[in-house]
């Protein structure tokens, strides 16, 4: 089975910053991968272990983050095989629709049973990357998968937790899926698979490389900023002492009338 | 200028989420036509909210996934106005079936929107960078494609004395269909936390699942509900996934929120910062809960909730 699993790089959350003007400021964030994605990648992992002969590519597209030797070794150290990596300046701020079409035009190049992707990514959390991926390849695909059930040559079975109802799904390939977060909890890699990762294979590809038809304007962005927030009391007591729990008491009792 | 579009298209895979759709469709389109897989009393349902047309999809079929319904949808949208905008509720169905729309009607998507306006394009509000910044993006395709969060419009009321006929609509085959071979219903109690007047949650702090105990007894004095960080839901499991709050969980909005051990990242706050008193109890006096909070106490929550549950107690 030919297995990809795609993942984007996006800014560590911890370090973006918000300016006065409510832009944010992502100058001092490291790029890492998407921590949905490490979900997929670890469903690859799982789903490898059940049919034996797999092979898994890891895919991402985007700007020069891409180039980062650290940034593929992290993904490779998590199970792929190999890395297919699309990288374009003009890739740096693609919206969904966009990043789908970029992603069917590599994975098409590269050959697929079963792409897995995460349901969202902690930047824009768009969540429709992996279902437009799967309808522009015109393959079966499905999102909030919460269960790798079964898999051998030729289907997947999986379970999809939903809002109100669990579904068992038998999935015939090629497919592509979208994983939720509670899926699994990714292995942390270990020195060895960190050093090996480094022998891997990569293969960069450019914007050209891929002949991408000509790439629809759907949507646009009008702006990206952080909301005002509301005044707080800010009353804060330091140190929990009989008087002290007391005081916070008597607070949380004139909240409840 | 706020105008209105001359149809908007509505479905609910959920029937509690079906007021607020149509409510939507009523705000911004002249005329809403709904989409009905169910029974015929959905389909007098969808009148009585408000829906100028129905489109009726047949009855429920096991074997078939809502999303399967997606080919059959696209041919009766691009039948219609080319200027179009449809609205479904922000489930994992909704969002599946405006992805797939979205390629076959070649139209733009936005999921989870908290605003929508329709001027020159339809133009929506969402959260990125995990609660940290609203987005806002413009639809420029000629039919758009929006899923709406909770309370996003308020729902509709039934009037029953609102009836028509539904137009039935003949299932499309999909290209690559998928097989469900069991459904069913989830486990475990359900709640609706996004309905609580007083939420007390829980975060890492609490430290061990036996001081789950202590919480309920503090949340039965005070006539709370109980909430959590994500690590307590998704890592210890030790709560429901419907309890965790913030940008990925449940969103709320009540009276009162105490947060006990969480230490207030932006992706947790976004979901409690809707509350009209925010308190907090953290051992750690640089914890960003207490940029957040009207009240805190810098204290042990071991030694500060057994406390508070005496002087509560009856
Ligand atoms: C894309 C993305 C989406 C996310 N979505 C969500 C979401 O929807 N909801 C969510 O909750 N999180 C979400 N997170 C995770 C979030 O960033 C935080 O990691 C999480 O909220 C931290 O949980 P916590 O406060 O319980 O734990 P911690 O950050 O570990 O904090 C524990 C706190 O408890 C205090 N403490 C410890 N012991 C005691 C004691 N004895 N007495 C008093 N205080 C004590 C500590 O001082 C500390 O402040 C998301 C993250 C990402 C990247």
């Amino acid at each position: 089975m030919k297995i990809i699993t795609c993942y984007k790089l996006v800014p560590e959350e911890q370090d973006i910053t918000v300016k006065a003007d409510g832009i944010l400021d992502t100058s001092k964030a490291a790029p890492k991968i998407n921590q949905f994605d490490l979900n997929a990648v670890e469903a690859a992992v799982e789903i490898k272990a059940l049919v034996g002969e797999c092979k898994i590519t890891a895919l991402s597209m985007g700007g020069k983050a891409l180039d980062n030797p650290k940034a593929r070794k992290d993904i490779l150290s998590r199970g792929p095989d190999d890395l297919t990596v699309v990288v374009d300046e003009k890739f740096e701020h693609l919206l969904p629709h966009q990043t789908a079409r970029v992603l069917a035009a590599a994975a098409q190049k590269n050959g697929f049973d079963l792409i897995i992707c995460g349901d969202g990514s902690g930047d824009l959390y768009a969540q429709q990357v992996g279902i437009q991926l799967g309808e522009l390849l015109e393959v079966a695909t499905i999102n909030a998968v919460s269960k790798i059930v079964s898999a051998q040559d030729g289907t997947v079975t999986v379970e999809r937790a939903l809002d109100d109802e669990v579904e068992v799904l038998e999935i015939t390939l090629p497919a592509v899926i979208s994983v939720s977060a509670d899926i699994n909890e990714p292995t942390i890699p270990s020195m060895k698979t960190i050093l090996a990762a480094g022998r891997k294979p990569v293969t960069k590809l450019s914007a050209e490389d891929l002949e991408i038809a000509e790439i629809p304007a759907l949507v646009e962005s009008v702006s990206v900023l952080a909301p005002k927030q509301a005044e707080r009391k800010q009353i804060i007591i330091d140190g929990d002492d009989e008087d002290q729990v007391a005081e916070f008491a008597e607070h949380l009792r004139k909240a409840l009338k | 200028m706020m105008s209105k579009l001359s149809n908007v298209w509505v479905f609910s895979d959920i029937a509690s989420r079906l007021p607020e759709v149509i409510a939507g469709g009523v705000q911004l389109g002249e005329k809403v036509s709904a989409f009905v897989i169910g029974s015929e009393d959905e389909i007098a349902k969808a009148y009585s909210l408000g829906a100028t047309h129905v489109y009726y999809l047949g009855e429920k079929d096991t074997s078939k996934i809502i999303e399967d319904y997606a080919e059959t949808m696209a041919h009766a949208i691009s039948n219609g106005d080319t200027n179009t905008l449809m609205l479904l509720g922000a489930t994992k169905r909704g969002k599946a079936l405006a992805a797939k729309l979205g390629v076959q009607l070649n139209a733009g998507v936005i999921n989870d929107a908290s605003e929508v306006t329709v001027a020159d394009g339809v133009t929506a509000k969402h959260m990125v960078y995990g609660g940290l910044a609203i987005g806002e993006e413009k639809i420029v395709s000629p039919i758009a494609l929006i899923t709406i969060g909770n309370g996003v419009f308020e729902a509709a009321q039934a009037d029953n004395s609102k009836t028509g006929e539904a137009v039935s609509v003949s299932f499309i085959e999909p290209k690559a269909a998928i097989k469900c071979i069991e459904r069913r219903a989830k486990q475990g109690e359900s709640v609706d936390l996004g309905k609580a007047k007083r939420v007390i949650a829980i975060g890492s702090g609490i430290g061990k699942q036996e001081n789950l105990q202590m919480v309920a007894d503090l949340g039965a004095a005070l006539g709370a509900e109980l909430g959590c960080s994500r690590p307590i839901a998704e890592t210890e499991k030790w709560m429901e996934r419907e309890r965790y709050i913030g940008v990925s969980g449940v969103m709320l909005k009540p009276e009162l929120y105490l947060a006990l051990g969480i230490s207030g990242q932006i992706q947790h706050m976004v979901g409690a910062l809707g509350s009209q008193t925010i308190l907090a109890v953290n051992k750690d006096k640089n914890a960003p809960i207490f940029q957040y909070a009207d009240y805190g106490i810098v204290g042990d929550l071991n030694k500060v909730v057994p406390a508070l549950i005496s002087a509560f107690k009856g």
